[in-house]
């Protein structure tokens, strides 16, 4: 900003947002599901957070190398491996912290990119109209009805082990459509509000319009589109990873399984197939009671601005 | 006499309705403006004055360039609207500024006051640093928000509906420009709050000398505030000259009827009632006869139903459309 001025602007920016989450956060938190699904995932942040601590501790709690000697073989819990070992030794409750970690950084990262992708794909196709809004969502719609799992499983199948962050990439250039869906729709709406007329009036440019006017009035749908794509994310990894089409580099919960189920331990060691199971159900189901939450906060807010 | 600024010349839109599958209702076309000339003279205000659906907004998105005319042409100062491209745009939107009837609508509710009406400025590259900030903040001074300090920081959603309005004057004002359509400014707001706007509309003619549009549904509110006003009907213009004139001494049929139904507030001595407006609208109207041909009581039925008349001069700067104006329907003839 320019200097001298005798109000900061950018901080009454940052007041402005500020107060809007604020309000929007204690909304949230009252809403049981809110409450349920950040618990949660507070719950899953810590695990991600503690899974630098057993290796730390000794080397034989590296989930992915590290062997307890004195077992080689899957045994139950102990003092010294709380949920037990898998096949070759290997501390399990390192494992799952690991795989906590994993499945924020597949979850978010893959979502931040669908969502980012969705956000300005659908803004592009709804701003511009005519050709381009055309041909964007018959693109969307083509991508829309293949299949993730299957298309990923093909790549596999032709290209070996897929890295985990080609599978985020994949999972990113496959999920956007949805998004991109709803936001054209809102864009379209915001295309024919007097505000973006008065700009254009002003003299606005294309980009100017996009980017100050229309993005700023869909940002809070596409955050809330990117929590359900979290949930996506992690379902589409596990079943890859369980399916062994995971990267191998990576302890993710679906690997977890996918070792249960291939060293033949799927109805022998409960203590190694329960708890990736449950963390997969209940972190996907944490996130998507995050978005149900955050669709009640938003929901009334954007028709109040509408008839504001 | 002051050379004309802007000048429409035959100037008809048509909006093709998309008609939905499942209500009923039939695409078509809506004939928003027929093959309307007019002239707006430099420093006036200009009433542009017709009930809701006639056509007046339409008018004014094509002067400032947010729709394009089917056919005919605008000009402003001589220059062609639909040649304008790139940085001729620019410059012509720098100088034809607009307000919008609904202030609800019209602020981006994300962005701050000062955010809001600093960015014409911005995009123009008007002025910088100290020099912008105090533009801005002088012109939310003149439009009656005061102290401006208090207001920049706030967002449209902190703000009443009249005090929107006012920023968006401010918005359009902040250009100095030189044409300003302001569209119903204050059909939104509470009627005390009315004349508040147009003094403030008056304000910015008399310091900046902009030449204005006013758009309005109320001949009560374009006698207070224009020179010269256009009545206009169902996309026809029926009846220019000035305000006092076309309001004290109402030539069309139509006009005579738009001053009947305005509140008499016991001066009805004082006001002619003209009864133009038949009780029953004809039926069975062929669409090729005068637009107020099936409320007109004054029609004759084989020269209005079949011809449209044109709007043709009847007195320096005055122009009717209509084969019969003024005498014959009876000025002043109560209960006819
Ligand atoms: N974008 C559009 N698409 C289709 N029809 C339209 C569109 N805009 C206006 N119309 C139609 O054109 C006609 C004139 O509309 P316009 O908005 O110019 O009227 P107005 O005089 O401003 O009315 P009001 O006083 O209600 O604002 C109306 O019949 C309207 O339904
Ligand atoms: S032309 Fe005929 S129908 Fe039209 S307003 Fe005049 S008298 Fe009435
Ligand atoms: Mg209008």
């Amino acid at each position: 900003m320019d200097n001298g001025e005798r109000f900061d602007t950018s901080r009454m920016k940052r007041s402005h947002w500020a107060a809007h989450f604020l309000e929007g956060w204690s909304v949230f938190i009252q809403n049981p599901l809110g409450k349920a699904g950040v618990g949660l995932l507070i719950l899953f942040g810590l695990m991600a957070a503690a899974s630098v601590i057993p290796p730390w501790i000794d080397p034989m709690y590296r989930p992915m190398t590290g062997v307890d000697p004195e077992i080689v073989r899957s045994v139950g819990p102990s003092l010294k491996h709380w949920l037990g070992t898998d096949f070759m030794g290997r501390d399990l409750f390192s494992q799952l912290l690991a795989g906590a970690r994993i499945a924020f950084m597949v979850g978010v990262s893959a979502a931040f990119m669908t969502v980012v992708l969705g956000t300005a794909i659908g803004m592009t196709a709804g701003y511009m109209g005519r050709t381009v809004d055309t041909l964007l969502m018959r693109l969307a719609d083509i991508i829309m009805v293949m299949p993730t799992l299957l298309f990923v499983l093909m790549l596999a199948a032709l290209f070996g082990q897929l890295n985990i962050w080609t599978i985020v990439l994949i999972i990113g250039l496959f999920r956007w459509p949805g998004v991109s869906r709803v936001i054209r729709s809102q864009t379209l709406s915001l295309k024919q509000r007097p505000f973006i007329e008065a700009a254009r009036v002003a003299g606005a440019s294309h980009l100017r319009i996009i980017f100050r006017h229309i993005m700023p009035n869909v940002l809070p749908l596409s955050f809330l589109y990117m929590t359900f794509r979290v949930t996506s994310a992690i379902t589409i990894e596990a079943a890859l990873a369980f399916l062994g089409f995971g990267d191998p580099g990576t302890v993710s919960w679906g690997m977890m399984l996918q070792w249960v189920w291939k060293t033949g331990h799927m109805f022998k060691a409960p203590y190694w197939l329960l708890p990736p199971g449950i963390c997969i159900s209940l972190i996907t189901l944490s996130f998507y009671m995050l978005g149900r939450a955050m669709d009640e906060v938003l929901d009334p807010r954007l028709r109040k601005e509408e008839d504001a | 006499m002051p050379e004309p600024i802007l000048k429409l010349e035959e100037v008809s839109k048509t909006y093709r309705t998309k008609g939905s599958m499942f209500g009923g209702r039939a695409a078509g076309l809506v004939k928003a403006l027929q093959c309307v000339s007019l002239e707006v003279l430099k420093g006036e205000i200009f009433g542009l004055v017709g009930e809701s659906g006639s056509g007046k907004t339409t008018a004014g998105r094509l002067i400032v360039k947010l729709e394009s005319p089917e056919s005919g042409r605008v000009l402003l100062n001589g220059e062609v609207l639909s040649t304008l491209r790139g940085r001729r745009l620019k410059a012509y939107r720098r100088r034809v500024q607009m307000i919008f009837q609904d202030p609800y609508q019209s602020l981006n509710p994300q962005l701050s006051i000062y955010e809001s009406v600093v960015e014409p400025i911005t995009i123009h590259r008007l002025a910088a640093g100290r020099e912008r900030m105090e533009r801005v903040l002088s012109m939310i001074q003149t439009v009656g928000l005061s102290p401006p300090e208090s207001f920049v920081n706030r967002y449209p959603h902190q703000l009443s509906g009249g005090q929107r309005q006012r920023v968006a004057i401010a918005r359009a004002m902040v250009l100095e420009p030189d044409f300003v359509v302001a569209d119903e400014p204050t059909s939104m707001l509470d009627a005390s709050y009315s004349a508040k706007i147009f003094n403030i509309i008056l304000e910015m003619r008399k310091r900046f000398g902009i030449t204005i549009l006013f758009i309005t549904h109320s001949l009560a509110a374009a006698r207070y505030l224009c020179d010269r006003i256009a009545v206009i009907y169902r996309g026809h213009l029926m009846e220019v000259g000035t305000a006092a004139e076309v309001i004290h001494h109402p030539l069309h049929p139509y006009t005579r009827a738009l001053i009947d139904a305005l509140p008499k507030f016991g001066l009805a001595e004082q006001i002619p009632r003209y009864n133009t407006l038949l009780e029953e609208e004809r039926a069975g109207v062929e669409a090729v006869g005068c637009p107020f041909f099936m409320r007109c009581r004054k029609a004759h039925r084989t020269q209005c139903g079949r011809e449209v008349p044109g709007l043709e001069p009847v007195g320096p700067g005055r122009f009717v459309a209509c084969f019969f104006p003024g005498n014959g329907g009876g000025a002043g003839g109560k209960g006819s």
